[in-house]
């Protein structure tokens, strides 16, 4: 998909617009008060990485604690609180809203055609509602903090004196800044598509940020409802959940998986849109299966709000339930196993340029297979009884969230990050930090398939002596991966000063994002473009004026 | 330990292998099962194998394209550019479908196996208390119960009425393959028939406070005989020193999760150490001077039976000075501690005295 006159065009533009959007004013105003989806973009990308550094230090703490079956670092209480933090910081404010928030911002827009998102000043208020979020977050671990695990499983979470209410609170508003994300965009992708950009021409990120949007918007209330219910309970006890006061606890599970199974797909379509676009423009060849891509992510979107109590098959629901949600859980490995094939499919007779997006891409999807397919194991109900809350469960999570979310949000960083600041990180860095990470990851999480499926449960803060060997495993992986991942923020953020200048189109892709100068202007397209060609259609792109690196 | 791998790793590799071994089943995957429910490791083993060999296809035609069509001049077309091929496409929809539909039939045969309860386990009732942090049992046919270990009968089917006094917990004995939440304000059954002999764990696997990972019971399957010998009732109270013995076997299985009795009080106050409950006075032992806070006034009062008396019936009437913040100890009525075995316990208080 080009413009009339693609290459030329912008170019002239260029010199005639030396400010970008990173430059065109200063100040702390400039950036506070922005309207600009690119610079909300950047100041998701500041507070959901540090968010990301935080739970990763907590991650890096339950290892090291760990290593020993009696624990080496902490008293039980204390591990619980840190395990928790890990699990609500990574979550709520870190894989919920940082693919959308950050990448999701800045490139949707621009994608599109569009000057900016449907509604900037709404946009501003969801990056505030989660800046109160996260406020509150830090400050409920100075009121004493919180112990319930990030699922606030009642009645626990209403008995411990703990500051259960605040975090709740923080969590309520991040609640809200993730609607509100997923209203704009919803607005944005049926507004301001640019001419000749039909639903079927859309690049599938944007199909999937989409099928995000949808959820956020459907899902995310219930999770409102939920845990200011849970306030009110601790503070009026008014006997929803508790059980000395006539309410279920198990209502409490319902309710909470009712939004964060779907909350899943909230964190995972979103990456699965990264990796369809750089699969795409790293084989340099039309994604395989566009439309059934497209319409899968639809699918899960669906049925992920019908399997939500294959999270509770322990919890003794009726043998009814058990039959629905096992069935419906089996079936949403379909529209997964295709969106898998179509992208290894895509890469197959390619013309593979290994540089470090791509060498991301491939980790994400070797660790994903692995994510998805565990998750398969655990679908089966009489399976399932035996697995349920072990460590074969954390591993299948995080092989999810961790292996293939947050390395879907390295890849699609790496990728749009010359079109975000102009400049190139340092590339050999890259493919080590990327190896490392890979290598890393896999040597703390595959232990916990093992030590899982021979019966350690999660959430201990000690253990009996035979699962030490894996701990110990588990625990050398999580300082591999952590060295990597500082290596990757040191040279991302060297690359600001130091980087080379990037080109426009540094990787040779035909989507609309990769037209516009680098880093683009503040409405980033000097014409409105016109799309005429189909989607992922590399026969327009002019090989010699991208020189595109080989890696 | 880790200053140690750093510093001479062959020793703490060394240290590593002397752990104990876990132990296994032919595969390696599983803990050896003890029970009937083989269903779950056919299943999970056949789900294995099918997920190894979607895995290696996958990661093979990623590494053979990788090898093969990697780009060599920045120029380099691709080799195809089809993006569609529909018998291809139905048949990676369709093989899948069916496998997943298999798996799902079968788990869910197994599953209805789990959760139906047969006759014969059903008149062979066990009833299990889950409270923060410590399981109590309650057996068929013999009027004592066992905290901290069950007692079991080989090849005799056996199901479990699971009640819980606070928050949720979950019965988990791997090596049985049974899982079942403990949900406060309802029963939950579990059944299943133990077919080997020996010693297996139970563990709590639903989250439910600070000493979560502490709350563990041993299983023993014995046999019909050694069973018959109910060899749970150990308790005898009949002199002063078998006295103290049975009320150390309460403490293990009831109280240590949160006290000690070496007089490092971090969770609980101790009852052991120089701040102990009892000390040594001309050779009399009696109980030390402690300040407790009764209805948010600080007072001094004497350890005594009457005062150890109050404090596990009613835990939050006198609250020890240090931790009146916390005040979280669950009361133990007549039904969980009967009148004997508190003074057993107390009599085993007296024996820490210094």
């Amino acid at each position: 998909m080009t413009t009339h006159a693609p290459i030329l065009d912008t170019q002239k533009a260029k010199s005639e617009q030396p400010k970008n959007y990173l430059n065109c004013s200063s100040g702390f105003w400039s950036w506070a008060g922005t309207l600009d989806h690119k610079r909300i973009g950047i100041m998701y990308l500041i507070g959901t990485g540090l968010a990301f550094l935080a739970g990763g230090l907590f991650a890096l703490l339950v290892r090291l604690h760990l290593w020993e079956p009696n624990g080496m670092l902490f008293t039980n209480d204390q591990y619980n609180e840190i395990f928790t933090l890990h699990g609500a910081f990574m979550v709520f404010l870190f894989v919920i809203p940082a693919i959308p928030g950050s990448l999701g911002n800045m490139i949707l827009p621009l994608m599109l055609g569009a000057k900016d998102v449907a509604l900037p000043r709404l946009n501003l208020l969801s990056f505030y509602l989660w800046v109160m979020g996260a406020v509150l977050a830090a400050l409920a671990i100075v009121l004493g903090g919180f112990d319930t695990g990030w699922t606030f499983y009642a009645p626990y979470s209403l008995y411990t004196n703990k500051a259960v209410v605040t975090i709740g609170l923080g969590i309520f508003l991040l609640g809200f800044s993730s609607i509100f994300t997923g209203l704009n965009f919803i607005v944005t992708t049926h507004k301001l598509r640019a001419p000749g950009l039909t639903w079927f021409r859309m690049p599938l990120f944007v199909w999937a940020l989409y099928a995000t949007a949808l959820l956020q918007v459907l899902a995310t209330p219930v999770l409102g409802i939920t845990v200011l219910l849970v306030a009110f309970e601790r503070l009026y006890h008014i006997g929803i959940f508790d059980p000395r006061l006539g309410g279920d606890p198990v209502l409490f599970e319902h309710f909470f998986w009712f939004y964060s199974h779907p909350a899943v797909y909230i964190m995972v379509l979103p990456a699965f849109g990264i990796i369809s676009e750089l699969v795409s423009v790293h084989s340099r060849k039309p994604l395989f299966g566009y439309k059934l891509i497209a319409f899968s992510s639809l699918a899960i979107a669906i049925i992920s709000f019908l399997v939500w109590g294959h999270h509770m098959f322990t919890s003794g629901q009726s043998t009814y339930a058990m039959f629905a949600f096992s069935f419906l859980t089996f079936f949403v490995a379909i529209p997964t196993a295709i969106k898998e094939f179509s992208w290894v499919a895509t890469i197959w007779k390619g013309s593979i340029a290994l540089n470090s997006p791509m060498l991301y891409t491939l980790a994400f999807l070797i660790i994903f297979a692995i994510g998805g397919l565990t998750g398969v194991i655990l679908g089966a109900l009489n399976v399932d009884l035996h697995l349920h809350d072990t460590y074969f469960v954390v591993a299948h999570f995080h092989y999810v969230m961790m292996g293939s979310i947050a390395l879907a949000f390295f890849a699609g960083l790496h990728h749009w990050w010359p079109k975000m600041f102009g400049v190139m990180y340092n590339e050999t860095l890259a493919k080590i930090a990327c190896v490392t990470i890979f290598v890393g990851f896999n040597v703390t999480f595959l232990p916990q398939f093992e030590m899982g499926s021979q019966g350690m449960p999660r959430r201990y803060a000690t253990y009996v002596p035979e699962f030490q060997p894996y701990h110990s495993a588990s625990t050398v992986g999580a300082i591999i991966l952590g060295s990597g991942v500082a290596l990757m923020v040191s040279y991302l953020v060297a690359s600001l000063f130091i980087g080379k200048k990037a080109m426009q189109n540094q990787w040779g892709g035909v989507t609309l994002d990769w037209l516009t100068p680098t880093p683009p202007p503040l409405e980033n397209f000097a014409h409105a473009p016109k799309v005429t060609t189909e989607v992922y259609d590399y026969s327009t792109l002019d090989l010699k004026s991208t020189q595109t690196p080989i890696g | 330990m880790l200053a140690q791998l750093i510093q001479d790793p062959a020793k703490a590799a060394a240290a590593l292998s002397r752990a104990p071994k876990p132990e296994l089943d032919a595969y390696g995957q599983l803990p050896k099962l003890a029970s009937t429910f083989d269903h779950v490791d056919g299943l999970f083993y056949f789900t294995y194998a099918v997920c190894i060999f979607f895995f290696v296809l996958i990661l093979g035609v990623l590494l053979f394209s990788v090898v093969k069509y990697r780009r060599k001049t920045f120029d380099q077309p691709p080799a195809s550019n089809t993006t569609h091929n529909t018998p291809l496409e139905v048949v990676w929809t369709v093989i899948p479908l069916i496998i997943v539909m298999v798996m799902f039939a079968w788990g869910f045969k197994g599953c209805l196996d789990m959760t139906t309860v047969p006759q014969a386990a059903s008149q062979n009732t066990y009833k299990a208390t889950a409270m923060q942090w410590n399981w109590t049992f309650t057996y068929p046919n013999h009027p004592v119960k066992s905290s901290g270990a069950v007692w079991l009968e080989v090849d005799k089917p056996a199901q479990f009425l699971l009640e819980s006094e606070d928050v949720l917990h979950a019965f988990y004995i791997p090596s049985m393959r049974v899982k079942r939440d403990v949900v406060p304000g309802r029963y939950q059954t579990v059944w299943f028939t133990p077919t080997q002999c020996g010693e297996f764990h139970l563990f709590c696997a639903e989250y439910c406070g600070e000493q979560h990972s502490q709350m563990y019971a041993k299983v023993h399957v014995v046999t019909a005989e050694e069973f018959a010998k109910a060899p749970w009732n150990t308790f005898d109270d009949s002199t002063p020193a078998l006295a103290a013995k049975s009320g150390e076997n309460i403490y293990k299985a009831l109280c240590s999760a949160c006290h000690t009795v070496n007089g490092q009080s971090v969770l609980a106050p101790s009852w052991g150490g120089d701040k102990g409950l009892f000390t040594k006075k001309d050779g009399n032992v009696v109980g030390r001077a402690r300040q407790v806070v009764e209805n948010g006034q600080a007072k001094t009062v004497v350890a005594d039976e009457a005062y150890i008396r109050e404090s596990i019936r009613m835990p939050l009437a006198k609250l020890a000075a240090d931790f009146a913040a916390k005040a979280n100890m669950n009361a133990f009525g007549p039904d969980k501690l009967s009148d004997r075995e508190l003074n057993a316990v107390i009599e085993y208080m007296k024996s820490l005295a210094q």
